[in-house]
C-alpha cells in the first residue's frame, strides 16, 4: 500500500494535477462561500471541463472543489450568519457571534485548521480501509451485490428523504429515468416512444446540473428581492483576537479528533451526510466540555467541534463509493459519475485496474490539504471579497455556464432542453417534498442492479431459493430492516418532541 | 398553496402512470429473450411507485378530509413565482435562439436579462460582465477543450 501511495505522490507532484487542485480550492472556496450557491453545484459546473484532461487531474480538481466547497460554506456562516451549505448551520451559530464580538479573524482560523485537521484525519482513514474493504467485497458475487444495491436503495431512501415513502419514491423516480433508453442487457428500447434521441437515455450531465444547480439558481430567482448582505471581517484592536494561537488550537485539539471520528463514522455510512455529522459532533463535544455555557455563544470549541466533523464527511464518503460502488450522499453521487465519465468504475476492481489513478487520486486528497490550508489562509479578504459580489453578477455567470456545461456533454442542442426539463422537474421535487439527491442515485445504481439482477437470475436459474443462501443476503436483508426500523423510531421522536414541548 | 392538494393530484398522475407501466407491452420495442426480460426491473419499481405514491396520497388525503392544520413543510409558498416563469421563459429563448444566432451574440442578452431580472441597475458593469464572459467561455472552450459552442447559421 505504502509503495503504491508513493506512486499516487509521485504521479500528482507533476504541474498539472497541482494547477488542477488549486484551481479546485479556489473555485471551491468561492462557491462554497457565496450564500446560495454550494460545493455540489460548483462541482455539476465544473464537471464537464474535467471530461478533456486525464482522469487524474480531473478527479483531483473536482475532489479539492468538494472539499473546499465544505469549507467555503463556513465564511458565509461566520461572516453573515448565512451557511453556504447546511452543514455549516452550526458554524454559524457559534462563529457569527464571535464575528459580533469582533473576532472574525479567530472564527475563520479555528474553522479553517479544524477543517483541515478533520479532514486530512478522514482521508488517512479511507486510505487505510478502503483497500482492504475492497479485497473482501470482492468475494461478493452478483447475488450479494443485489442484495447489497438494494440495501443502499433502502437506506439511502429512508434516511434521506423527508419521509420514507418520499425518499423512497425519489429513489424508485431515479430508477425509472435511468430505465429510459437501450436496455443494456436485452438490448430492447424502453420508453423511448419512438424518439430516436431517447434511446441512448438522459445524458447524465445536463440531467445532473439541471436536477441539482439550477434548482438552486431557481431558489435566488425566487427570493431576489431578500436584501443583499455584504461580508466583511470584523478586527478587533488585540491581536489575540484576529487569530487562533498554537495553544488554543491544541486545547481544542482532543475535541477537533473526537469530532473527525464521529465526522468519518457517520461519512462512511450511506445517507446520513455532513449535516448530520456535524449536528452528532457538536452535541458530543458539548455534553463532554468544560465549559458547555459557551456554546451557541461564540464557542472556540463549538465550531471546532462542527467543522472538523462536517469535512471528515468529505474522505470518509468515498469509502462506501470506492469500496461497494454506493455513493453515500448527493456528492459522491455526483463523484461517481465523474468517475464512470472518466472510465473509472467505482468499486472494488478499481484498487486492482487502476491502482496508480486511485493511490494518485487519495495522494491528491492530503495535498489538497495542505492547499487549502495554504490558499484560504492567505486569501480570505480575496474569498470574502469575491463571496459578496451581489447576485446580479453571479447568477448570470452561473446560468451560462450551466448552459455551457450542459453542451458540452454531448455538443448536442437536445441536452439543453434535457437540461430545462430537468432544472423544472427538480424544482418542482423540492416543492413536493422529494428528494433530488436520492432520484440522482437511484439514477445511477440502477443499471448496476439490473445488470447484477440478470447475472444472479442466470446463476440461480429456477432454483430461487439460492437467492437467499448467502449469509451475505441474510445481513443485507437484516441492516436494510434495522435501518428502517430506525429510521421510524427517529422520525416518530422527531415528530413527538416538539408536541411534548408544546404541551 | 396546500400541499396536500398537490400530493393527491401528483401521487394519482404517479399511480396512473405506474398502471400504464405495468398493463402496457408497447413501452418497449424489440430486444432479446433473457430470464430477466426488459420490462422486469421496470415493473417492480412500478409497483413500488404505486405503494409509495399511495401511502403518500391517502396520509395527505386523510388530513384534507379531516381539515387538519398546515403544517410548515406543508405549505408552498408561491411568492416570487413570476420570476421563475420569466427566468424559464429566458432559458427556453436561450436554447432557440443559440443555434440561429451563436452563442456569442445570444448570451450577453441573456446574462443581461437574468441580472435585469435579479434586480441589477449597475449598467456599465453589467454590460461588461454580459459581454466579456461569452467572449471568454466560446474562446477557451474552442481552445483548450475542443468544444465548439454554437456559431451564427443565419
Amino acid at each position: 500500500m505504502f509503495d503504491n501511495l508513493l506512486s499516487g505522490f509521485s504521479a500528482i507532484l507533476a504541474v498539472g494535477p497541482i494547477l488542477g487542485i488549486i484551481a479546485g480550492v479556489i473555485i471551491g472556496i468561492i462557491f462554497g462561500a457565496i450564500p446560495g450557491i454550494s460545493g455540489i453545484m460548483a462541482i455539476a459546473i465544473i464537471l464537464p471541463l474535467t471530461f478533456y484532461v486525464d482522469p487524474i487531474i480531473g478527479i483531483t480538481m473536482l475532489l479539492a472543489v468538494y472539499k473546499a466547497g465544505i469549507y467555503g460554506g463556513s465564511i458565509s456562516a461566520i461572516l453573515i450568519n448565512t451557511p453556504g451549505a447546511a452543514a455549516s448551520f452550526l458554524t454559524a451559530v457559534d462563529g457569527n457571534a464571535l464575528t459580533k464580538a469582533g473576532k472574525a479573524g479567530k472564527a475563520l482560523d479555528i474553522s479553517l485548521f479544524s477543517s483541515v485537521s478533520g479532514e486530512m484525519l478522514a482521508t488517512l482513514v479511507l486510505i487505510l480501509v478502503a483497500a482492504p474493504i475492497s479485497a473482501i467485497s470482492l468475494q461478493a458475487g452478483p447475488i450479494e451485490k443485489v442484495f447489497l444495491l438494494l440495501f443502499a436503495f433502502t437506506v439511502i431512501g429512508t434516511l434521506a428523504g423527508e419521509s420514507i415513502p418520499r425518499g423512497l419514491l425519489s429513489c424508485c423516480l431515479g430508477m425509472l429515468f435511468a430505465m429510459v433508453g437501450m436496455s443494456t442487457i436485452t438490448g430492447a428500447s424502453r420508453f423511448t416512444f419512438g424518439y430516436t434521441e431517447l434511446m441512448a437515455g438522459f445524458t447524465f450531465t445536463p440531467m445532473l446540473i439541471g436536477i441539482l444547480v439550477m434548482p438552486e439558481v431557481i431558489n435566488v430567482i425566487r427570493r431576489r428581492k431578500v436584501p443583499h448582505h455584504e461580508m466583511m471581517i470584523t478586527h478587533s484592536p488585540k491581536p489575540a483576537d484576529n487569530r487562533i494561537s498554537f495553544k488554543e488550537y491544541r486545547s481544542v485539539f482532543a475535541t477537533i479528533v473526537k469530532s473527525s471520528g464521529i465526522g468519518t463514522f457517520i461519512g462512511a455510512l450511506p445517507g446520513l451526510g455532513s449535516s448530520t455529522a456535524a449536528f452528532i459532533a457538536y452535541g458530543e463535544a458539548k455534553r463532554t466540555s468544560k465549559k458547555p455555557e459557551e456554546y451557541g455563544k461564540g464557542s472556540v470549541e463549538g465550531i471546532a467541534a462542527a467543522e472538523s466533523a462536517n469535512n471528515a464527511v468529505c474522505g470518509s464518503s468515498m469509502i462506501p463509493m470506492l469500496t461497494l460502488s454506493i455513493p453515500g450522499d448527493d456528492v459522491a453521487a455526483l463523484l461517481m459519475g465523474a468517475f464512470l465519465i472518466h472510465g473509472l468504475t467505482p468499486g472494488p476492481l478499481i484498487f486492482f485496474e487502476h491502482t496508480e489513478t486511485i493511490y494518485a487520486i487519495f495522494a491528491g486528497f492530503l495535498i489538497t490539504d495542505l492547499f487549502l490550508l495554504g490558499i484560504a489562509k492567505s486569501g480570505f479578504r480575496f474569498f470574502v471579497k469575491v463571496a459578496s459580489l451581489r447576485r446580479y453578477y453571479i447568477f448570470p455567470c452561473v446560468t451560462v455556464f450551466a448552459f455551457t456545461g450542459a453542451f458540452t456533454a454531448g455538443q448536442n442542442m437536445n441536452d439543453i432542453l434535457v437540461l430545462i426539463a430537468f432544472t423544472i422537474m427538480g424544482y418542482s421535487m423540492r416543492v413536493f417534498g422529494l428528494n433530488p439527491a436520492v432520484f440522482i442515485i437511484g439514477f445511477i445504481l440502477t443499471p448496476f442492479l439490473e445488470q447484477n439482477l440478470d447475472q444472479a437470475l442466470a446463476i440461480v436459474g429456477t432454483d430461487y431459493h439460492l437467492f437467499f443462501a448467502s449469509p451475505f443476503s441474510w445481513v443485507f436483508i437484516a441492516l436494510s430492516a434495522f435501518f428502517i426500523y430506525s429510521s421510524l423510531r427517529m422520525r416518530k421522536k422527531a415528530t413527538s418532541t416538539p408536541q411534548e414541548k408544546a404541551v | 398553496m396546500d400541499r396536500r392538494k398537490v400530493d393527491v393530484v401528483l401521487t394519482t398522475v404517479l399511480i396512473i402512470i405506474s398502471l400504464i407501466i405495468l398493463t402496457s407491452d408497447q413501452l418497449v420495442e424489440g430486444g432479446a429473450e433473457t430470464d430477466l426480460g426488459s420490462m422486469f426491473l421496470p415493473r417492480i419499481v412500478a409497483v413500488l411507485m404505486i405503494i409509495f405514491s399511495a401511502t403518500i396520497g391517502i396520509q395527505s388525503l386523510k388530513k384534507l378530509l379531516q381539515q387538519k392544520e398546515l403544517e410548515d413543510k406543508e405549505l408552498i409558498v408561491t411568492n416570487g413565482y413570476g420570476g421563475i416563469f420569466i427566468y424559464i421563459g429566458i432559458f427556453i429563448a436561450y436554447w432557440l435562439l443559440v443555434p440561429v444566432f451563436g452563442f456569442i451574440v445570444t448570451t450577453p442578452f441573456v446574462m443581461f436579462s437574468v441580472a435585469l431580472l435579479l434586480g441589477g441597475r449597475n449598467w456599465v458593469p453589467i454590460t461588461a460582465v454580459s459581454v466579456i464572459t461569452p467572449i471568454l467561455i466560446f474562446y477557451g472552450s474552442s481552445q483548450f477543450l475542443r468544444v465548439f459552442l454554437p456559431t451564427w447559421s443565419l
